[in-house]
């Protein structure tokens, strides 16, 4: 089911109706950005012809540092690049290409040298050690105000700590539940209405249930290793987490919240709706292929292509198919909501920032921010949010994003755009070492606990408590949040 | 004056040759200009910088503030604990396998033994990233796992393996020693191949028998080869991360945190370089610590 | 030789027939456990090239094929330059340590010359500090100091001469007896005479072993080659391999047949320095 991707004006609606959501005082001048974009762009352009005058004598050498955010994302880089020195040409661009298991490493010991590339692809949730160590720049300086506002507002929270703007997002993804529909209309679901209005957490316990049988689970979520984190940060907003921080900056770990979050997995685990062991990330995706799990995470938009693909394959008896794979239809859901909280979805936003090296100058910076602002808009991030099933977090990104055709069924577009809209920005004054310390107490308190959890080895008292302590210690206890946030 | 008399006292004493001098420091010096550059001078920079807030563009010096948090920290203490552990078990394991391994393949005919030693040495030639994917299938929690599939031939239930606090460490034990013994084996059996056949004469005149012959002789002669390959185990081990960082990342309630792992994530994912100086330095100490003991232990009169 | 360990029973052979046997049995048991993960890596290399989230639930591929390594050789421009980079670091490192460590090491154990102890003393003391803090000083010198990113110097140089090495050799030498040299040197021999007349043919053994290992080592080190290479045609193939992961995903077969095709070097080297292991010196033998 082909549709054309002209969603886009909804959903900035639903963009903005998100941020008043979540209160922001920035909504105005988003809305005033937005809403004349026409405008804006215009101007834009007669901005970078004067810039092109004016730079046009000058070289300069920016680095970039990406890991494959799409598969081919280097050579896309490639013909970016020249693209870009069409306009530039005194401006030549190093490109260094990293891993995804490794890049954090090398961005980090290159940070700490001193040798820091220019710009850096990084999670949100990472910015703060670079922060901390004092390699990050604020890039609100160094940014044609004009072009800034191209960028929806809630995006750009997410590249900002403590009021100071660090990067450019490229894109938002949205991490939720996905699963087989035959199977969750069997179970007792509505899968279309949960699509687009959410469900509560008893309707899905309901439904996990009902879908369990003695070969299938009903609910499988990838939580091995690191990405038990995953786990937490995406089904925390369940129990109403959508941050580490609440919007009084209070550590969020330590509510009421959590222990309803913690006694929900040891329901699910102890029930056999969830295995109680370890699903390698990987895993995850051929359980619910093969029909070995009804629903799983977590889950991306984009998993609908890969499950077509196989199932192509499958038909064709290609043996390159996974092995027991079955008819399916694959469904993007969001995940579900307690009493007593509001119904949010995780998102976390992937972009670019401009680090310090021995080179930064002032005009370095500049020639930096309009090189890593031509990644991030436009065709460059049209194309990535493509590849990932997303819609672009910039107008020039989804203005670009309209001539595309995207292979999504109209249901799970709609789910897409429910979600987006259910997305909250964490809060913009956490401190850069508020987020170092939160990086500390998920790494080393709250991961290993919880795997502890899901193996059934502790109680969900004694996790919570455990986390309590450390935090209480690490934060001080008047900075933890007590009690029922929001 | 008092000062020249000294140092010719110390130079009778210890009978230095102008000769061996020049020769001596011309034997060792790019050894030595390599060792200065790219270990000493890092080495250096780290004991500073532990003693520092360290920032890429200023950092300041705090005194030992990154040791006193160090000391303070239980994840601290608990993964020294865990590597101990690990030590303790794995390295005694994994010299005994070893050494009987490579007592076993000496009777056989050079051919025999070349290709013994080649298959022993194959685990450890394999690449450790894609190796260690394989280890993660092996360790796979769900009844389909490899190893649970053979739990499931003996009639045993399914293992949590990696993702219980009971079996983590078992695990990364299992695999360090299945797959670390191939170097091993190859010294120990140059070391065998190094004593000596008129010592067996001698011993069997005596009426001596296979294990008496092990007791008296081998081991013995190969107590040189065990103290290098103790010593360089035992701080191969206390410096090891890859296995937790790779397999369990951890791994449940910290139970296969290693103080490597721990050095690891502040210099590179907290971005606290400085406290993970500390915590390296405070290590060193107790490797150093160790290792002297097992010199003396082992009663080698090494000499420094 | 070692021989002599065991009792020959040449008075009744079948006796030694059956206990050689026996232990054969033991040792191919547990050579086959040990084994078992190199053999599943080896069967997954003939999987399909497909990027796959993780294995299907089968031990072995359905299917057995050679489109892995076309997919791995394909993958990249540099797929087989990996290796080659690879070869070339691992050789001049274990040239270097060979050569260099070696040296030290000799020097350590037979020449008493001047400031000798406290300079062991300060390697073996080296030793001791975790490779991860280091790495950081280390990446300001080659890259910042002397701009040697994506070549081979950088791969190269520190590990030219190891502290492992240098302890490993002074502890073979140790062994060799000093009477030896003394009557070198009253023949009027210089120390590099002796070094190459008298102390490297007696050391074939523990020189191979140095060799063996720190090709293997420097094989299978990723995180220095991964930080001081940017361009893929510069990668070693632990970095390259690396390359076979995405985020939600990975090429899983190609990246076992990459793992495959770059052991073959390995054994090779194995091999042709393997009849230099049965010649056998003691490391760090008892004093002569």
């Amino acid at each position: 089911m082909k549709v054309k991707k002209v969603l886009a004006s909804v959903l900035s609606v639903a963009m903005i109706s998100s941020l008043v959501a979540c209160g922001n005082a920035a909504t105005e001048t988003q809305t005033a950005g937005s809403s004349d974009t026409q405008q804006a762009v215009t101007k834009t352009e007669e901005a970078k012809t004067e810039e092109t005058a004016a730079s046009s004598d000058v070289t300069d050498t920016i680095t970039i540092m990406v890991p494959p955010i799409t598969g081919d994302y280097v050579d896309l880089l490639g013909g970016w690049i020249s693209e870009f020195n069409k306009e530039y040409p005194n401006i030549t661009i190093d490109v260094i290409s990293t891993s995804w298991d490794d890049h954090t490493e090398k961005l980090t010991t290159m940070a700490l040298a001193g040798e820091a590339p220019d710009i850096a692809e990084v999670s949100y949730a990472a910015i703060g050690s670079y922060v901390e160590n004092g390699t990050a720049i604020d890039i609100s300086k160094y940014i044609d105000p004009e072009r800034l506002s191209d960028y929806d507002q809630n995006a750009l929270d997410y590249m900002t700590l403590e009021g100071t703007l660090y990067g450019l997002p490229l894109y938002i993804t949205i991490q939720a539940l996905g699963g087989n529909r035959e199977m969750l209309e069997a179970a007792g679901a509505d899968v279309t209405k949960i699509q687009t209005s959410g469900w509560t957490y008893d309707q899905f316990l309901d439904v996990i249930k009902n879908g369990t049988t003695s070969d299938r689970f009903g609910f499988v979520f990838a939580n091995a290793g690191a990405t038990t984190q995953d786990f937490i940060n995406i089904f925390g907003v369940a129990a109403g987490i959508t941050s580490s921080f609440t919007q009084d900056l209070k550590y969020s770990y330590t509510s009421d919240n959590m222990l309803s979050l913690l006694e929900a997995v040891e329901t699910m685990t102890s029930s056999g709706y969830m295995p109680n062991y370890a699903v390698e990330a990987g895993q995850r995706l051929v359980m619910l292929q093969t029909g070995q799990t009804m629903l799983t995470g977590k889950a991306m938009p984009l998993f609908e292509n890969n499950i077509k693909r196989n199932i192509e394959k499958m038909q064709a008896k290609d043996p390159e198919a996974v092995e027991g794979t079955i008819e399916m239809e694959y469904v993007f859901l969001p995940v579900p909501t307690m009493d007593n909280a509001t119904a949010s979805v995780f998102g976390t936003v992937d972009g670019m920032i401009a680090l310090r090296n021995n080179n930064t100058t002032d005009e370095h910076l500049q020639n930096v921010l309009k090189f890593m602002d031509f990644l991030c808009s436009g065709e460059r991030a049209a194309t990535v949010d493509n590849a990932v099933y997303l819609t672009g977090v910039c107008e020039s990104a989804r203005k670009a994003q309209e001539s595309f055709e995207l292979d999504q069924s109209d249901e799970n577009a709609a789910a897409v755009a429910y979600a987006i809209s259910k997305v909250v920005a964490p809060p913009t004054g956490i401190s850069a070492e508020q987020s170092a310390n939160a990086k500390t107490m998920m790494d080393e308190t709250i991961v290993p606990k919880f795997q502890a959890l899901l193996a059934g080895e502790t109680t969900a008292k004694d996790v919570y408590d455990a986390i309590c302590t450390e935090a209480y210690k690490l934060f001080g206890e008047e900075n933890c949040a007590s009690g029922w946030i929001k | 004056m008092k000062k020249q008399e000294i140092h010719n006292k110390n130079l009778s004493k210890t009978r230095y040759h102008m000769a061996d001098n020049i020769s001596g420091w011309g034997f060792i010096g790019v050894a030595v200009a390599v060792f200065v550059i790219f270990t000493l001078y890092p080495v250096i920079s780290a004991v500073i910088t532990s003693f520092q807030e360290y920032k890429p563009f200023g950092s300041e010096f705090v005194g030992f503030e990154n040791y006193i948090t160090a000391l303070g920290n239980d994840l601290f203490w608990k993964s020294i604990k865990n590597t101990l552990v690990y030590t303790v078990v794995v390295i005694p394991l994994s010299l005994i396998l070893s050494f009987s391994i490579a007592i076993m393949i000496v009777p056989f005919t050079k051919n025999v033994q070349s290709v013994f030693k080649g298959i022993y040495y194959l685990p450890g030639i394999a690449s450790g990233v894609a190796i260690s994917v394989v280890w993660l299938w092996l360790y796979d929690a769900s009844p389909n796992g490899i190893f649970n599939r053979v739990l499931a031939l003996f009639g045993t239930t399914s293992q949590n393996w990696l993702s219980s606090s009971k079996t983590a460490m078992l695990s990364l034990i299992i695999m360090a020693l299945l797959s670390s013994h191939g170097a091993n084996i190859i010294i120990y059996i140059a070391a065998l191949h190094g004593i000596d056949n008129t010592y067996y004469e001698a011993a069997e005149m005596d009426g001596a028998k296979f294990f008496q012959k092990i007791r008296y002789i081998v081991l013995p002669m190969c107590r040189p080869t065990t103290l290098f390959l103790l010593v360089t185990g035992v701080i191969g081990s206390f410096q090891v991360f890859m296995n937790a960082y790779m397999m369990t990342g951890g791994g449940p309630d910290n139970n296969t945190t290693m103080i490597g792992l721990l050095i690891f994530n502040n210099a590179f994912t907290y971005g606290k370089y400085g406290l993970a100086c500390a915590q390296a330095i405070l290590l060193a100490i107790v490797i150093t610590a160790l290792t002297t003991l097992q010199f003396k232990l082992m009663g080698e009169d090494i000499e420094y | 030789m070692a021989t002599g360990l065991y009792s020959q029973h040449l008075h009744n052979r079948s006796i030694f027939y059956i206990r050689n046997s026996l232990i054969a049995v033991f040792l191919i048991a547990f050579a086959a456990v040990s084994l078992f993960p190199i053999v599943y890596m080896f069967a997954w290399s003939f999987g399909p090239a497909i990027e796959s989230a993780s294995t299907s639930y089968n031990i072995f591929p359905g299917r057995w094929s050679f489109d892995s390594y076309k997919a791995f050789i394909s993958f990249s421009n540099y797929s087989l330059k990996w290796i080659w980079n690879s070869i070339i670091v691992a050789t001049f490192t274990v040239l270097g340590n060979v050569i260099f460590a070696g040296m030290a090491g000799y020097a350590f154990s037979k020449i008493k010359f001047r400031g000798r102890s406290f300079l062991f003393f300060v390697i073996l003391l080296s030793m001791m500090i975790p490779y991860q803090v280091t790495q950081v000083p280390l990446y300001i010198l080659i890259v910042k100091n002397f701009h040697m990113t994506n070549t081979y110097p950088a791969l190269i140089l520190p590990g030219m001469c190891t502290a492992y090495n240098i302890f490993m050799a002074k502890q073979f030498f140790q062994g060799i007896p000093t009477a030896l040299i003394e009557s070198a040197k009253i023949e009027g021999c210089s120390q590099l005479m002796i070094f190459n007349k008298i102390i490297l043919p007696l050391s074939k053994t523990i020189l191979s072993v140095m060799a063996i290992n720190t090709f293997l080592n420097s094989w299978n080190t990723f995180f220095w080659p991964f930080l001081v290479t940017s361009k893929e045609e510069m990668y070693t193939i632990q970095v390259g391999l690396k390359t076979f992961k995405f985020a939600n995903g990975s090429l899983l077969s190609p990246m076992m047949a990459g793992a495959c095709i770059s052991v073959i070097p390995m054994f090779v080297l194995f091999f042709s320095l393997q009849k230099y292991f049965l010649e056998g010196v003691t490391v760090g033998a008892v004093k002569g």
